[in-house]
């Protein structure tokens, strides 16, 4: 019989904190899942394998070894061979080559930073990711040196914003990569280019976003201090700056998110470079785990760096944790990693940031 | 037997200790001299006037109560008063100084807190202070007297979503304090806590209001805390607002929760409540349209 008020096998009750364990076991499952899906079309013959891979062509003619038909294609030559008395060729259900099994982008996995490069001149795994990661880096770091001071003013003072947004609302519907050509017209075909394409898809942005987060400053806030004396300058920096702070760096997260799209973008632009060459480079050599491989490893950088960025703001902003719980006392200089870290962004703070944006 | 029933004397009979208080009073300096304020919106053609010919003098170290039904502008009235809004006609003068935009002179205390979330509670009470331009350690030593004052001296170092409401205003009325402004205007500022919090704090802003030299302008809404806490009571009334009448409390000092049965207290309530609550015509209480839906027999009354 159920005990009132103990509902702890409760997993979908609306608006329930669900206990740290549980969380922790759906984060997992929220990965284990889709992999799941993938070992299962991979090791199970039945469910898709559209293709056949000769292993013996018999009398067909234009079989050789190794060779991948599609099925239909198999069965057909199969039965004219049948119906000629002739041997018929023998093979086995494969999946397409762009689409390789897990263990084979397990061990790409492995094997690609150990593997040098085919020719000499082509940048090894790692030396592509730190390219991409240094490009992405300029890129955002510009952008927000000139993108986070102009929001924070067009979100305080009217007359910015009515100076400013206008336009940024229309360049922010160009489209970055149309600029593609004109930045290498400009910059050259190496690195600036690229660097110039982020910056541009992530500027306009950076503006508009962080200009609305700075307007949602609570004015009794401003009021309050004002009454306490604070004048003009003072209100920016010691009210309006700290006020909006937390939400500036959540909405910094979100768009070095977005950067990472303009990122595969910008390394086409003039020499293609860093992690976008890396992955051509393998699908031409049909190295499909490899692609796989590189491109998994682009969402465990951005992941990663989230995560880390979601704890270092627990640090940095003392005021925004959780009450204290039970291991916060404990360690209290130790703000738990996971998975409260990522709650600010995935819960209640941030869940109409893209409708901003499009206000 | 309701209140209006009850025999009681006159609200406007005072002990003789009360008459004497209020004469000593006026003899006080004018801190604050409000004359013929208007708050209007629109044009001339289709104006909608908030509040006009509000004129009243608040002496130093008075405890002034505005209450008002709502809708009587009594909350723009106050922001004016902070600077927070801008009067349409009128003066305000505190110490005989026009008044134009918000200062450290008119400290205020809101309904909902308004402690900055980033910084600690001292750091909060420090706010004020290092705005006036003094240096960390006397703003630090300050804040804590004033933390000291209100019963919050251990608290320090917790952010404000770390404390109850009862103790957020409490910092925020030290926050207030710590700027020695020359009044105290508070909105509401205790009408989001329980009942229980409630009278404790009304006790505690007594308290301190004892010891410190500050007159306070107190919005409310609860005619018990404005008969409680006042000296005068300013009743506003609406459409538009106005003053209906500036009420001196004849319920002697030191107060305490066991006058609240006192003829003095009594005979001031009823009158506030005729005030506020003008007696309905047809003294019935409007029935609801509602058909029965329980068992009969089964009354709750």
């Amino acid at each position: 019989m159920p005990v009132a008020g103990k509902n702890n096998h409760d997993w979908l009750g609306l608006k329930k904190e669900l206990s740290p364990r549980r969380q922790l076991q759906l984060t997992v499952l929220s990965f284990v899942l889709p992999l799941a899906a993938w070992a299962l079309v991979s090791y199970v013959p039945f469910l898709w394998h559209p293709l056949v891979r000769v292993t013996s062509a018999g009398d067909v003619d234009y079989f050789i070894e190794d060779m991948e038909v599609p099925r239909a294609q198999f069965e057909q030559e199969n039965a004219k061979m049948r119906a000629q008395n002739m041997t018929p060729a023998e093979g086995m259900r494969v999946n397409p080559v762009y689409f390789p099994p897990p263990h084979a982008v397990a061990r790409a996995f492995y094997t690609a930073f150990k593997t040098p490069p085919r020719l000499p001149n082509e940048p090894w795994l790692h030396e592509s990711l730190g390219h991409s990661i240094r490009t992405i880096c300029w890129g955002f770091v510009i952008s927000s040196i000139f993108g986070v001071p102009l929001g924070v003013l067009c979100g305080t003072y009217r007359f910015f914003a009515r100076l400013q947004e206008p336009f940024v609302e229309f360049f922010r519907y160009l489209p970055a990569p149309a600029f593609g050509a004109l930045c290498v017209a400009i910059l050259g075909i190496d690195d600036p280019p690229k660097i110039a394409i982020i910056f541009i898809g992530t500027f306009f942005q950076q503006v508009l976003v962080i200009a609305n987060t700075v307007r949602k400053v609570d004015p009794a806030l401003i009021e309050a201090a004002q009454t306490l004396g604070a004048s003009r300058l003072k209100l920016l920096f010691k009210v309006i700056i700290p006020a909006s702070i937390t939400d500036i760096y959540t909405d910094m997260r979100i768009l070095l998110g977005w950067a990472w799209t303009y990122l595969i973008v910008a390394e086409v632009v003039g020499t293609m470079s860093g992690i976008t060459f890396f992955i051509n480079q393998q699908a031409r050599y049909r190295n499909f785990d490899n692609v796989y491989a590189a491109i998994a490893m682009i969402g465990i950088i951005g992941f990663s760096t989230d995560l880390f960025l979601a704890w270092l703001g627990t640090v940095m902003f003392p005021w925004k944790r959780r009450r204290a719980s039970v291991l916060r006392k404990k360690r209290s200089w130790f703000p738990p990693l996971w998975p409260e870290a990522i709650a600010p962004v995935s819960d209640e703070e941030k869940p109409n940031m893209q409708a901003d944006v499009a206000r | 037997m309701s209140l209006a029933e009850l025999k009681l004397p006159d609200y406007r009979e005072q002990l003789p200790e009360v008459a004497a208080r209020f004469r000593r009073i006026s003899q006080r300096e004018v801190i604050l001299r409000v004359d013929d304020l208007k708050k209007s919106f629109g044009a001339n053609g289709s104006e909608h006037i908030v509040f006009n010919n509000v004129s009243l003098n608040i002496h130093r170290r008075e405890f002034i109560c505005v209450i008002g039904p709502s809708g009587c502008g009594k909350s723009t009235f106050i922001r004016i008063i902070a600077g927070l809004d801008e009067c349409s006609g009128g003066t305000v003068l505190l110490d005989n100084h026009d008044v134009s935009g918000p200062g450290p002179d008119r400290g205020m205390v809101f309904q909902g807190y308004t402690l900055f979330p980033w910084l600690t509670v001292k750091r909060n009470v420090m706010f004020g202070l290092e705005m006036r331009g003094k240096s960390h350690v006397t703003a630090e030593a300050e804040a804590r007297q004033w933390l000291d004052m209100v019963g919050l001296a251990k608290f320090e170092d917790l952010y404000p979503h770390e404390l109850s409401g009862g103790m957020k205003q409490r910092v925020a009325i030290a926050r207030a304090l710590a700027n020695e402004p020359r009044i105290l205007i508070m909105d509401e500022p205790f009408a989001a806590l329980d009942a229980q919090t409630r009278c404790q704090m009304q006790a505690y802003l007594l308290q301190i209001w004892k010891k410190v030299d500050v007159t306070i302008l107190f919005i409310t809404h609860d005619l018990d805390e404005a008969a409680y806490l006042a000296d005068r009571i300013l009743v506003m009334g609406s459409n538009p607002g106005r003053v209906v009448e500036f009420i001196e409390n004849p319920v002697p000092r030191p107060r305490s929760a066991a006058q609240f049965i006192s003829p003095e207290f009594l005979s001031l309530k009823k009158r506030l409540e005729e005030l506020i609550h003008p007696p309905v015509e047809t003294g019935e209480e409007e029935k609801l349209p509602m058909i029965k839906l329980t068992v009969a027999g089964d009354e709750v009354e």
